[in-house]
């Protein structure tokens, strides 16, 4: 009798054969589209277009520490250290070939959502010039502002865009779109988005079974894979094996659990681990952060497809008011009973960073909770001080422990 | 007030308007709509009976701004935050802010919950402009200022207002366009720092009493070729501060062409008169000149730039760029290197609000022009 596969062995062997079929895809016929983490690429999934992330390979380099290397080779190349590190550790790669997966294909076109930031924008405008010419579209986001009205006409605009995506799309690969293949994909991915959040919300039980890094691993698999039965398959098993051998048996990832952790930004990934252990020597675990919610989404399968693709792909945590914003955070307090929160200035992502100073004056007033700040950058070992943050992190839970929180 | 200015005014309230505009507001008894970069139809706030003053920064210490946008955040964004918390916060009754990219999106934010007594509006600009939706888009944009403004301000706007409105802002750029192309072809008639300071200046005040200042100074021109001028094109989002044109004038560059949004690709916003207001100004917002944050083209830029560089006979060109200005630091390194092919010579001036170094930008510029003069035939 075969026993069940674990969530781990799944997500190997989904990421090879999506890896597979990218490099592959030429052969079968198909054309390889580079899309941003946040955007509507149930459209590719039900046109057939392979999906390939830039930034899911450029979190892979920055996590092998191969920041610096490649911001380097991008600054030779003119662009300044500015610039978000997965921009810069992707057109390194590009230019030194350099890689901890071997790399990623070329893009047959090129869909940028500035739903997550502006920067992705800029960025593939640069892949679609080297690539000289690639068809680029821009899938533009206005900002999901605290008007009832508004937010009408903004889905208006976007729904109209999503239908231009279409047509773009048909022109590329000279093929007709399939709206009854688009409504099956959103129904997948609706399907995956609610096991996800399930996954993501496991972090209420005390002590929490899963820290924000399960989450930044798992997540892997809903980023680029949303829209097919394996993606479904995926977060189910997670879900099941977490309540099994977790929560049935009250197993946290820490047993003396003391500070539940809210975390504002994404993450350091080169840090990834040493954070975890550090935090967890005091007691602290990180729960979770409006990042890894990003993905969240949560269609209403009653609306017309494009109708619900257009209102999650606008209403993210990124493309929200600072208000808005909080508004979620302050939600996931309630919900994980967070205790501590950590707000990174993360050097490389204006589009989160932005909002930190404003959003850990209302979260500290609204919460009672006081906020650790640091300054670092998420991918680019140069502008990370040690010293700092263990100093920084120290003190807050020091500060904490006074508190008697 | 502003309707008889000498130059030597117009240069002086160029450099700081606030206190002049102050003084206009209290005998005018109008409110003040401030905006940022770019493309707010200041045509619709000014058919409300509002004064748009479009802010352009300051360059006195930053107090307030840095715990709020941090020191990477583009240092025009920093610096307007200033300008209108601290040192002009009076002054403003309000503000219509465009969404263009990342550092835009969350000054609209940050502005509405520090200026809860002000009406703060954004205008959520396409950032995409060769697809039908953005026609649909900017429409829509318009309307909604339109209907926000009236909310607030308890006025209505009539279509005589608004094409009255349209009228006086297009005399404006006309007469500018007029100074402008008298300046290119007589390099000794205006200088550098003259000619963009009756820009700026005009992207700030009244324009009906601008519009007299401009005509008597037009009137009151003696026509001067000048001698030893080098013709550049200048390009960016916008020169500041105003000190920068004093280097240009004194190598005796003489800027022919350019593509500042606070320069040429303002002057492009002339609205067609003979047309639905509605319709014209949604059109003007189309027939502008490339802006880097909302261009989709990628090679747009580049192509305009060689175009215009064939055009005007310019002998090299001088990017100006905002520092942290995350939208223009992905398009220059592609840039530059089409501008090389191109065999245009390219000079990169860093410009940052508050900390720019002049004897180094002297320096540079100085160094670049002369070995371009060793260059020439």
């Amino acid at each position: 009798m075969s026993e069940k596969p674990r969530s781990k062995d799944l997500s190997r062997a989904i990421t090879k054969a999506y890896m597979d079929e990218a490099y592959h895809a030429h052969e079968a016929g198909k054309l390889v589209g580079y899309t941003t983490a946040i955007s509507p690429v149930e459209l590719f999934v039900a046109h057939d277009i392979i999906p390939v992330y830039p930034e899911n390979h450029a979190v892979a380099n920055l996590t092998a520490k191969m920041g610096t290397e490649l911001s380097t080779a991008t600054e030779s190349m003119g662009y300044s250290t500015h610039l978000c590190a997965y921009a810069r550790s992707d057109l390194g790669f590009r230019r030194t070939g350099k890689s901890v997966t071997g790399g990623i294909p070329e893009p047959d076109l090129l869909m940028a959502c500035n739903s997550q930031c502006f920067t992705l924008t800029k960025w593939f405008q640069v892949l679609s010039r080297r690539g000289g010419n690639v068809p680029i579209f821009i899938f533009d986001t206005p900002e999901w502002i605290r008007n009832e009205k508004a937010r009408q006409e903004i889905i208006g605009y976007t729904v109209m865009q999503l239908k231009e995506m279409i047509a773009w799309l048909e022109g590329v690969t000279k093929r007709k779109f399939d709206y009854d293949r688009l409504r099956e994909v959103v129904r997948l991915s609706a399907e995956a988005s609610i096991l996800y959040k399930k996954f993501l919300d496991m972090a209420h039980y005390k002590p929490s079974p899963i820290s924000i890094f399960d989450a930044l691993i798992n997540m892997a698999i809903t980023v680029y894979r949303r829209g097919t039965q394996e993606c479904v398959d995926f977060y189910q098993t997670l879900c099941n094996e977490i309540m099994e051998e977790k929560v049935s048996k009250g197993i946290g990832i820490l047993q003396n659990e003391k500070y539940r952790l809210y975390w504002e930004n994404l993450p350091v990934w080169f840090k990834f681990r040493d954070h975890a252990n550090l935090l967890g020597s005091f007691g602290g675990v990180i729960l979770t952060s409006l990042y890894v919610h990003a993905w969240s989404l949560d269609f209403d399968l009653a609306k017309e497809p494009l109708v619900t693709l257009a209102e999650n792909y606008l209403n993210r945590f990124s493309n929200s008011t600072i208000e808005d914003r909080a508004d979620m955070a302050i939600d996931l307090f309630r919900a994980y009973d967070m205790n501590g929160m950590i707000m990174f200035m993360n050097r490389s992502c204006k589009a989160v960073s932005f909002a930190v100073p404003s959003l850990k004056e209302i979260l500290t007033r609204r919460t009672g909770i006081p906020a650790l700040v640091f300054e670092s950058d998420m991918g680019d070992p140069r502008f990370y001080s040690e010293t700092q943050v263990r100093t920084r992190v120290e003190a807050y839970f020091e500060t904490l422990d006074r508190l008697g929180r | 007030m502003w309707e008889r200015l000498d130059l030597d005014r117009v240069v002086e309230y160029a450099t700081d308007p606030y206190g002049g505009i102050r003084e206009w507001k209290a005998k005018a008894g109008k409110k003040v709509i401030g905006s940022t970069l770019a493309d707010v139809p200041e045509e619709v706030i000014s058919a409300f009976g509002l004064l748009p003053v479009t802010l352009l920064g300051t360059h006195k210490p930053l107090k307030k701004a840095p715990s709020l946008l941090p020191d990477n955040a583009c240092s025009l964004a920093r610096s307007n935050l200033e300008l209108a918390l601290t040192y002009e916060r009076d002054l403003f009754d309000g503000f219509v802010l465009p969404q263009v990219c990342d550092t835009t999106q969350h000054m609209c934010d940050i502005w509405r919950i520090n200026f809860k007594d002000a009406y703060v509006e954004s205008i959520l600009l396409p950032r995409q402009v060769d697809r039908q939706s953005a026609r649909y888009w900017v429409r829509e944009e318009i309307e909604r200022l339109m209907a926000s403004l009236a909310g607030w301000s308890g006025l209505s706007m009539k279509d005589a207002d608004l094409q009255e409105s349209i009228i006086a802002h297009n005399e404006n750029k006309r007469l500018l366009k007029e100074l402008y192309d008298i300046k290119r072809e007589n390099p000794g008639t205006l200088t550098n720092k003259q000619l963009f300071s009756l820009i700026k200046l005009s992207m700030q005040v009244d324009k009906r009493e601008m519009n007299e200042t401009l005509k008597a100074v037009r009137n009151s021109l003696r026509v001067c070729k000048g001698e030893g001028y080098t013709p550049i094109i200048l390009t960016g989002i916008t020169c500041d501060p105003p000190e920068l044109f004093d280097l240009f004038d004194e190598i005796k560059l003489n800027i022919v062409a350019d593509t500042l949004v606070t320069g040429s690709r303002y002057l492009e916003g002339i609205v067609d008169e003979g047309k639905d207001p509605l319709d014209a100004l949604t059109e003007r917002h189309f027939k502008r000149g490339f802006y880097s944050p909302i261009h989709d083209d990628v090679f747009r830029n580049a192509r305009d730039l060689a175009s215009l560089y064939q055009s005007s006979g310019a002998r090299a060109m001088v990017y100006v760029h905002i520092e942290f200005c995350e939208s223009e630091e992905y398009d220059l390194p592609d840039l530059k290197s089409a501008m090389k092919k191109e065999g245009i010579p390219f000079h990169t001036l860093v410009t940052e609000y508050q900390t720019l170094s002049f004897s180094q930008a002297r320096t540079r510029l100085q160094a670049f022009f002369e070995s371009l003069k060793r260059q020439a035939p």
